[in-house]
């Protein structure tokens, strides 16, 4: 899924990005010119209910393109809105005020809600929140005191600004128009601020985001409180437009999946798709409507639903996703991907390894009846490389997810010295992170729909909160780890190589103190592999701590200090690297018996 | 007591209707991985087409159960091949969700086009002549859905272990690239599966049909009891829908008896959200079938 | 640009569909879409049959009625429309609009832009509750229904049994949405207010698909007297199923909707004899207290190639016809003094198709407006309350 790339005018070709923003800024004007100038009481009333549609798309696009989360229940923050503001005017009570107390009420809606619900993969998340709709539906239509019930609530006809009731259309299309900027306003400074940066990351591969000291459930909680907020305020205004609200279209399950469509045809995730597609299909379905609807009784339903179908096979990125593959500057991706890195020259002397940074006692660890991981314990010192090895099936990434707060072990301690000098024992992935761990997984984790640049953003901001500071610090990283040129590409696009170097680079940008690598040599030739050494021995340079998981001998003899071999989850050999090689037992365990006296 | 049995009586007999959608679609979601938005309009179009062939060969609507059950297949196995298999590499979930949904919008409209608003009463041919035990009234046609369900169970898990067939599906929903390194070919599989699924529908629509009225909106109700049922029994649990379908009628009947009818709906979804947030592998789920939740 | 050919076709539409001379524009703002579209459709009709009869007579005022189409497919809509036929159309009234729901949001509309909005089919209170100046009802409303319902609780009912009216068990049950909500309050107050037993109100969702717990509930409370607010789906459920749990009260009484329609009857069987209904009037009732219903019946099945399909039509025609022609005998076609016109109609009772008067009094709500009480009796609905509209007996007691 392609994402409209927010690097800036000066990387991609000035002409195509600067028409783009001038089309939406032409199609914006154009929102409340057209209405004006035809000067039709219906003309304005399609302009402002395409105002209302693309403020909601966008406000759920928050939530169901950045984050991921596809919520099918979104009606239930506009029907608070809605409400909040129809039960406040009738108590006196200025709908600008009742604005702010529905989002206030929405946005905590939101949060319990989605909270419980974000371990919940795509469609159970949906048909939770589909659950919960029709539970506000059914409790709108108890709680008839409150709610008027079924037959509904009205406001009384109070004229001005002040009630958001009037008599020309000019008004209420300039409100609705201003909430639109307002949702847009809000989406685009998500999407190119952190937080927007950290929402996709969390979409894409939430372990790898977790990894990169992103707070996963924080950040999905901000976009759907955002979101909730947004939608009443919306939904607010829409009850003062239609002076008349009801629980049957105000909790609605088929206009949150109209909000949701609108913004799959648009373009999910984008920040201009949601609007693309209000503007498109309010007036085609108007139209349809007017065309086939009194025809025959559900054939605008039928052609509906077939054209959701048609979009979602042949044009899933929606209507950006088209613009996208016409203008879209491709970065390089022909060529090297693992550029050379000039290494400090080793010093002939192993070096002395400093004091302890990370120590590991007692570590045991059971799945179901499996003794996966039997009372492993070692420490790491700083500025040492230490190789971890072992036959397959090891154990070898269990210990290295107990050491990154990736599973929790069943006992022993795991304990990193902070940078103030204390030893602390981290439990979450965020902990170890912000304790200064990286770590890379052994199968990659790139976040596909950003590029190489923004792939490595994602690891700087755990150092600068600042979009400006973070690219400038993601660059760097970039030419340090020798993916300078590949910056504006794709991630997907790049080799299995350039992946584990964008793998690396990603971590490194942010800036840790131990360095944990899965298997960063597999699968690479044998030239990437020696560069990997040097860029791995640079890196160490710098006073990083590594402990390096690894098949390929080459590496492991060339690159340790000391090495750990792990089989069957216990450790059965640590020690110089030439050592442990001739260890009988060691060979026992690649080879088998009968080679421990070859 | 003899309400609170004649309510007993009633929720099991519900459930066992629910069981009959529901084992459809816990069958399609544990092997295709899909959650199919539509399953309640296929049920309402195999009722639909119950109703035309008893009504217009003037027939006991069980017997049509021999057309509409293959015929249901058909539709399932066009599902998967034209609209959910392009999209099964496809990077987002979402877009299975929405071309599900866009499925049933359409085929709901399909049905009002052709049928119109009102409903459609499938004649009863006896299924709602009444049989007593002790105290309880029971329909002859609830107790034939309630069987029905059952042998369905019965039949598809000895399907899955003991036929070539079924090992080839359970082995493709475990682990699809090793399935195919075995020879089996994944797309006939998931074809099968869907139709599989979908034609159960068609069997219980035809036993449905004389029951309750058809409309063309039908389908949304049960679609959403469907997917409780099938969560609150674990995903891909075939037994575990059957008890899944009776815990839910239970609760209906007696939320219905004893709250009132107006927050069934609600009892019902919420337990839905309990199950879901507390222990989404559901009631008879294993840990293997976690693949809708994070660890 | 798509919206203008949008107009530019629904005015084409609104040309082909209306008369020949265009002379003077009404408005008819009916769900023609969507779930509500069967009857809004046929409510519509009953004004088309008014607006041909008046046409052929001359028209209003010497001026030939064009009725333009709105179509009213959910509220936002509704308003959207009601705005096109005031602002684009011209329109100097509207006619509406079956439903409830959309006749609140369009009138709040019409409202807003002072032209008078005549509502001839919805039947929940809010609708004249909210008094507004420019708008006006015609037909009977939820509350008529249930104060009908219980009188003919106490007047009929009780009596054919043999009992006092506060010994009997009355349990009350109603679809969800606004319709049954509002004819089921009314039963409920109304029901207290005479002193009767209600035992329990309940509603349950329009779409249920078993209704068997509320049956049961209704049989443990000893309930004998059943008043049930439903479409077609439960009417049907409910029958069936109270049938078959061995519920037999003494007498159900349905609140229209489904109990007004044939298709149910048709599903039932014979479980629908003896069955009772109070809705808008229909066909079978005496006609010399419906005077012109016969030659309404003649006028739709000429135009229609069908019989009507509803009471809603019948009832549409009697108020479009009463308004138009109030209009007609007033001053002008400006809002005030259709507005004038509207409030001096004074038709007496009997002297409509639909049996009742017309004339507009508190919240503009037609103080006339009147419903039937009509039973099942082999497999036809027949009027047989108030006495004088009746063309047959009330069975009770069987």
């Amino acid at each position: 899924m392609t994402e409209t790339t927010m690097t800036r005018a000066s990387d991609t070709p000035m002409t195509a990005h600067r028409l783009g923003l001038i089309a939406v800024a032409v199609l914006l004007a154009g929102l409340v010119a057209v209405p004006v100038a035809v000067g039709d009481q219906f003309v304005y009333h399609i302009f402002i209910t395409i105002c209302i549609f693309a403020a909601l798309s966008t406000a759920w696009n928050i939530v169901g393109g950045y984050a991921g989360q596809l919520s099918l229940g979104h009606a239930i923050f506009y029907g608070i809105g809605g409400y909040a503001g129809v039960i406040l005017v009738n108590l006196g009570i200025s709908p600008w005020i009742g604005m702010f107390a529905g989002a206030a009420v929405a946005v905590v809606a939101a949060i319990v809600v989605s909270w419980p619900c974000f371990r919940l993969h795509g469609p159970f998340f949906a048909l939770a929140t589909i659950a919960f709709l029709e539970v506000f539906r059914v409790l709108a239509l108890h709680f008839r005191e409150l709610t008027g019930g079924a037959t509904g609530l009205m406001i009384p006809l109070k004229i001005g600004w002040e009630w958001m009731v009037f008599r020309e259309r000019l008004p209420a299309l300039l409100i609705a128009f201003g909430m639109l900027l307002v949702c847009l306003a809000v989406a685009w400074a998500i999407r190119s601020h952190r937080l927007g940066f950290y929402l996709v990351a969390t979409r894409e591969r939430e372990s790898a985001a977790k990894a990169a000291g992103v707070g996963t459930v924080k950040v999905r909680l901000m976009a759907v409180a955002v979101s909730a907020a947004l939608s009443a305020m919306v939904g607010t205004f829409h009850a003062m437009y239609l002076t008349f609200i009801e629980p049957e279209s105000m909790f609605s399950l088929q206009f949150s999946i109209q909000i949701a469509m609108f913004a799959l045809i648009g373009g999910i995730g984008t920040v201009w798709g949601p609007l693309l597609g209000a503007v498109l299909l309010v007036p085609i379905t108007e139209f349809a409507r007017g065309a086939l609807g009194s025809e025959a009784i559900g054939l605008h339903g039928f052609v509906y639903g077939v054209v959701l179908m048609l979009v979602v096979l042949f044009l899933p990125n929606g209507i950006m996703g088209l613009v996208h593959r016409f203008t879209a500057a491709p970065g390089k991706t022909v060529g090297e991907q693992a550029a050379p890195v000039a290494a400090a020259p080793r010093s002939a002397v192993p070096r002395e390894a400093g004091r302890e940074v990370m120590r590991i006692e007692g570590l045991q660890k059971h799945f179901g009846g499996l003794h996966v991981t039997n009372d492993v314990g070692f420490t790491l010192r700083e500025g040492e490389i230490l190789g971890v090895i072992g036959p397959n099936g090891a154990g070898k990434t269990t210990v290295f997810n107990m050491l990154s707060g990736f599973l929790k072990p069943d006992e022993g301690k795991v304990s990193v010295l902070s940078p103030s000098g204390e030893w602390q024992q981290p439990v979450t992935p965020g902990d170890f992170a912000s304790l200064g761990v990286g770590r890379t997984f052994q199968i990659v984790q790139p976040f596909a729909a950003m590029t190489v640049e923004e792939n490595i953003m994602v690891g700087a901001f755990h150092r600068h909160p600042h979009v400006g500071d973070a690219r400038e610090a993601a660059r760097e990283t970039a030419h340090r780890m020798g993916l300078g040129p590949y910056l504006n590409a794709e991630a997907s696009s790049l080799t299995i190589g350039g992946l584990k170097r964008l793998e690396v680079a990603r971590v490194m940008a942010m800036e840790p103190r131990i360095l944990l690598l899965d298997e960063v040599m597999a699968g690479i030739n044998q030239t990437d592999v020696r560069r990997a050494v040097d860029l791995m021995l640079s890196i160490r340079d710098t006073g990083v701590s590594i402990i390096a998981i690894e098949h390929v001998m080459q590496a492991v003899m060339s690159l340790s200090d000391r090495v750990i071999v792990i089989n069957s989850g216990q450790i059965i050999a640590q020690g110089d690297p030439h050592d442990v090689v001739r260890d009988e037992h060691v060979i026992e365990a690649y080879l088998g018996k009968d080679f421990t006296h070859a | 007591m003899d309400t609170f049995l004649q309510i007993v009586a009633n929720g099991l007999m519900l459930g066992g209707l629910f069981a009959i959608v529901a084992v459809g679609l816990t069958l399609i979601f544990g092997i295709v991985k899909v959650i199919n938005f539509a399953h309640g309009e296929f049920l309402m179009v195999g009722m639909y087409l119950s109703f035309l062939l008893s009504t217009g060969l003037d027939v006991h609507p069980y017997l049509t159960a021999a057309a509409v059950a293959p015929a249901l297949f058909v539709l399932g196995a066009l599902t998967q091949r034209l609209l959910i298999q392009p999209l099964m590499s496809a990077r987002d979930e979402h877009v299975q969700i929405f071309a599900t949904v866009g499925l049933s919008t359409a085929l709901m409209n399909l049905a009002l086009l052709i049928f119109g608003a009102d409903i459609a009463n499938t004649p009863a041919h006896g299924v709602r002549s009444q049989v007593m035990l002790g105290e309880v009234r029971i329909l002859t046609g609830q107790l034939w859905v309630f069987a029905a369900a059952v042998a369905l169970v019965i039949g598809l898990q000895l399907f899955m272990k003991k036929t070539r067939t079924g090992r080839a599906i359970r082995a493709t929903a475990q682990n699809r690239a090793a399935a195919r390194l075995m020879g089996i070919n994944d797309k006939f599989i998931y074809i099968l599966t869907f139709g599989i699924g979908a034609a159960c529908v068609g069997l219980g629509s035809s036993l449905i049909a004389p029951l309750y009225p058809t409309s063309p909106t039908i389908g949304t109700y049960f679609v959403l009891i469907a997917f409780v049922c099938v969560v609150l029994g674990g995903l891909g649990s075939i037994p575990g829908a059957f008890f899944g379908a009776l815990v839910i009628g239970l609760v209906d009947a007696l939320s219905g008896f004893y709250i009132g009818s107006d927050l069934r709906e609600a009892v019902v979804f919420t337990i839905f959200l309990l199950i879901l947030i507390l222990k989404p592998s559901g009631l008879f789920g294993t840990r293997m079938n976690l693949s809708h939740v994070s660890p | 640009m798509k919206l203008k050919s949008l107009l530019t076709a629904t005015a084409a539409a609104a040309l082909l569909a209306g008369a020949a001379h265009a002379d003077v524009k009404f408005g008819a703002l009916y769900p023609f879409s969507g779930g509500l579209a069967l009857l809004g459709e046929e409510s519509f009709r009953g004004v088309e049959i008014a607006v041909d009869e008046i046409n052929a007579a001359g028209g209003i005022k010497g001026e030939q009625i064009e009725l333009v189409r709105g179509d009213a497919v959910d509220n936002n809509q509704a308003i959207g429309e009601a705005r096109r036929l005031i602002s684009r159309e011209g329109v100097k009234a509207i006619l509406g609009t079956y439903s409830s729901s959309r006749s609140i949001a369009a009138s709040q509309v019409a409202e807003l832009s002072g032209i008078p909005y005549f509502e001839l089919g919805a039947v929940a209170d809010e609708v004249t509750g909210r008094d507004l100046k420019y708008l006006f009802r015609t037909n009977p409303t939820a509350e008529t229904m249930g104060i009908m319902t219980i009188d003919m609780i106490v007047d009929e009912i009780a009596p054919g049994l043999g009992v006092a009216p506060e010994d009997l068990v009355i349990g009350v049950i109603h679809e969800d949405s606004a319709y049954g909500t509002s004819v089921a309050g009314h039963q409920e107050r109304y029901g207290s207010e005479k002193g009767l037993n209600i035992a329990t109100v309940q509603g349950y969702p329009t779409s249920t698909v078993d209704m068997s717990s509320l049956v049961l509930d209704l049989k443990d409370r000893g309930v004998n007297i059943v008043l049930q607010t439903s479409y077609q789906n439960d009417s049907v459920l409910f029958l069936n199923q109270s049938a078959e749990a061995g519920f037999e009260p003494d007498a159900i009484i349905g609140g229209g909707g489904g109990y007004s329609l044939t298709a149910t009857a048709e599903a039932v069987g014979d479980k629908m004899d003896g069955v009772l209904d109070v809705d808008f009037t229909q066909y079978a009732v005496n006609t010399e207290f419906t005077p012109g219903l016969e030659d309404f019946l003649a006028a739709y099945q000429a135009k229609y190639g069908e019989d009507p399909r509803s009471g809603h039509s019948l009832n549409n025609y009697v108020g479009a016809m009463a308004v138009l022609e109030g209009i007609g005998a007033g001053e002008g076609f400006e809002p005030d003094q259709i507005v004038a016109a509207a409030k001096a109609i004074d038709i007496p009772s009997g002297a409509t198709a639909a049996g009742y008067g017309v004339h507009f009094g508190e919240h503009n709500q037609n103080d006339r407006a009147m419903m039937m009480g009509m039973q099942w009796q082999d497999g036809k609905l027949v009027t047989v309350y108030p006495r004088d509209a009746a063309v047959a007996e009330f069975q009770i007691g069987d």
